[in-house]
């Protein structure tokens, strides 16, 4: 142990003297790291002879303008969209039903509850995919719009639950009953004190669930019936079989919608409360 | 004006309605709970629990999912050379990039929480690109490491290299591709439990004469080790299912476990085969959990509330 001791003394100054300056090297590096591929996503998506092109040569909005006048991407991003907003809409209902049910009630099966609100992050998506699809196919429900909503609703229920839940747990309660010994009966209450207090932590699991819903993959791959392409899905079969620069474009696209989703979100609630996971 | 007056008079009298209601569902505290927990339970065990269920029960079918039942799908997978090694190999690299997310993703989380003022900023540059889509995160590296990408290009403007190397469809490209979208999310529990940590515990080993490695691996690393062993878990699950990393970047010697069941829905068709699969998978995350939890891992959202 003392010999051990000795031979890390001259290592623990080096680390005592350099601490900071090797934290710096590790955050640049590891920052770069997670950065660089995106804008080497974003630069590309401007250059004139495509992806194979680096460091290109000359810039163009060309991509810009087939990517707008694609009808098959233009009828995935559509598709997409309802799929998305309906499967939020219901996943935000569910799981607010969720946290006041957590928060608010004692009953038998609570922790099955939360159990199966939280399942589905953990599975690996390819298990749950394919269960989906099984049971579909059992219970003659097939391949549709709706099968894909129910998997993205699952898929997202878990992220949003995450992000409501405690919401409803840091609120406090005496709010509540302030308002009724003020003379508020429970329905005002609630709508006056209970639901703007909860309402920004709401927000953000709408937008957070969105965003996953927007840029599902795995559930609507093996859900989806022949014709559902949604974004994901279009750049999956691009990916494999011809790349085109118009790829690049769809990823600034979705680059897009998810940082300014997901800023929003950070806004209404803490950055930390997306580390909580 | 009348329009408007009767508007409001529905409003009125809807609002009367839904007052009844609440009065009455304040004195039936059972009605109130199930019709809150109702429908979210209903959802997702009906959409969650009974799907996997109906794999499982499918997993024992022969052929199609109305086959008669049997073993074989299990037995032949696991009497299978191909499929041993395809299981052998998918659990290698994923040790593998677990190792390598969880080093890096706590040196950074380490770096982050101590050397750090602006922690908000930085957090968000680590999840910004979480929550971008997992395919263009993908395609973002076959971007950079196709022959003559950018990987390629740079390295022979620096005269490193003479001619392109072409990382893409390699086993390579499967570790960094991996490495890369699970990052973030070990990151964030390792950041979660570092900042939580006492910060005069370390000040206290070095007191006492430790130097700041030996602090590190005697207070810091076991004080955090919960938030380890979420981030591990975090990282194994996922890494252990997938297939689009696999089959994006890797090429014939890189074949996962989850592209077999790809495989079998996609191509082969063999449903119940592709369900046995499926239930083998989930075998592994359930252990992995149950060695988590053995851990003090926690990964259960509410349970351990702010």
């Amino acid at each position: 142990m003392n010999a051990l001791d000795g031979a890390l003394r001259p290592l623990e100054r080096l680390v005592q003297r350099h601490g900071s300056r090797l934290a710096r090297v590790v955050m640049v590096a590891v920052f770069a790291f997670l950065w660089l591929p995106i804008g080497v996503l974003v630069l590309m998506s401007f250059a004139e002879g495509g992806v194979l092109s680096f460091p290109p040569e000359e810039l163009t909005l060309r991509w810009y303008g087939a990517f707008l006048s694609n009808d098959t991407a233009r009828r995935a991003i559509a598709l997409t969209l309802k799929i998305s907003t309906v499967a939020t809409a219901v996943t935000v209902a569910l799981s607010t039903l969720i946290a006041y049910a957590v928060d608010r009630f004692e009953f038998p099966g609570k922790g099955l509850l939360q159990l199966l609100a939280t399942l589905p992050i953990v599975v690996p998506l390819v298990v749950t995919g394919v269960a989906l699809v099984l049971f579909f196919g059992t219970i003659n429900l097939g391949s549709g719009y709706w099968s894909v909503v129910v998997a993205h609703v699952v898929r997202t229920i878990p992220f949003a639950t995450l992000v409501i839940l405690p919401t409803f747990l840091t609120f406090d309660r005496r709010l509540e009953e302030a308002s009724k010994d003020l003379g508020a009966d429970e329905l005002e209450t609630f709508v006056q004190v209970t639901l703007p207090n909860v309402f920004p932590g709401i927000l953000a699991g709408g937008l957070l669930a969105f965003t996953i819903s927007f840029n599902e993959f795995v559930f609507t791959y093996f859900v989806k019936g022949s014709g559902q392409s949604t974004l994901p899905v279009y750049i999956w079969d691009q990916i494999r079989y011809n790349v085109t620069p118009e790829v690049n474009v769809i990823s600034v696209v979705f680059l897009l919608v998810a940082v300014s989703m997901v800023l929003v979100a950070v806004s209404l609630t803490r950055v930390e409360l997306l580390a909580r996971r | 004006m009348a329009e408007a007056a009767s508007t409001e008079e529905r409003s009125t009298g809807r609002n009367r309605r839904v007052r009844a209601l609440v009065t009455y569902l304040r004195d039936r505290r059972r009605l109130r709970t199930s019709l809150v927990a109702g429908p979210p339970y209903a959802v997702l065990v009906l959409f969650f629990a009974l799907p996997v269920l109906t794999m499982l029960v499918i997993s024992f079918r022969l052929g199609s999912i109305t086959g008669p039942f049997t073993l074989d799908n299990y037995a032949n997978f696991l009497a299978s050379d191909t499929y041993r090694t395809v299981l052998w190999r998918t659990l290698l690299v994923t040790v593998e990039v677990t190792a390598i997310v969880t080093v890096v993703g706590y040196a950074l989380a380490y770096s982050i929480v101590r050397f750090s003022r602006r922690t908000t900023l930085l957090l968000l540059l680590v999840i910004l690109p979480f929550w971008t889509s997992y395919i263009i995160r993908m395609y973002a590296w076959i971007n950079i490491l196709q022959s003559g990408g950018v990987l390629d290009s740079t390295l022979v403007l620096l005269r490193v290299v003479d001619g392109p190397v072409g990382l893409l469809y390699s086993q390579e490209a499967v570790l960094i591709g991996f490495t890369y979208v699970w990052l973030p999310l070990a990151v964030l529990p390792f950041y979660a439990s570092l900042s939580n940590m006492d910060p005069d515990l370390i000040e206290a080993a070095k007191d006492l004469g430790a130097g700041p490695i030996k602090a590190f691996f005697t207070v810091t690393l076991p004080t955090t080790a919960n938030g380890v062993v979420t981030g591990i878990i975090l990282v194994f699950i996922p890494t252990f299912g997938s297939f689009i990393t696999p089959r994006l970047l890797g090429g014939t010697n890189s074949i996962m476990i989850g592209m077999v069941i790809e495989n079998q829905f996609k191509s082969a068709f063999n449903y119940p085969f592709g369900a046995a699969i499926g239930m083998i998978i989930s075998a592994v995350v359930v252990a992995v959990l149950l060695f988590g939890a053995r851990g003090g891992g926690t990964l259960f959202a509410g349970g351990d509330g702010p």
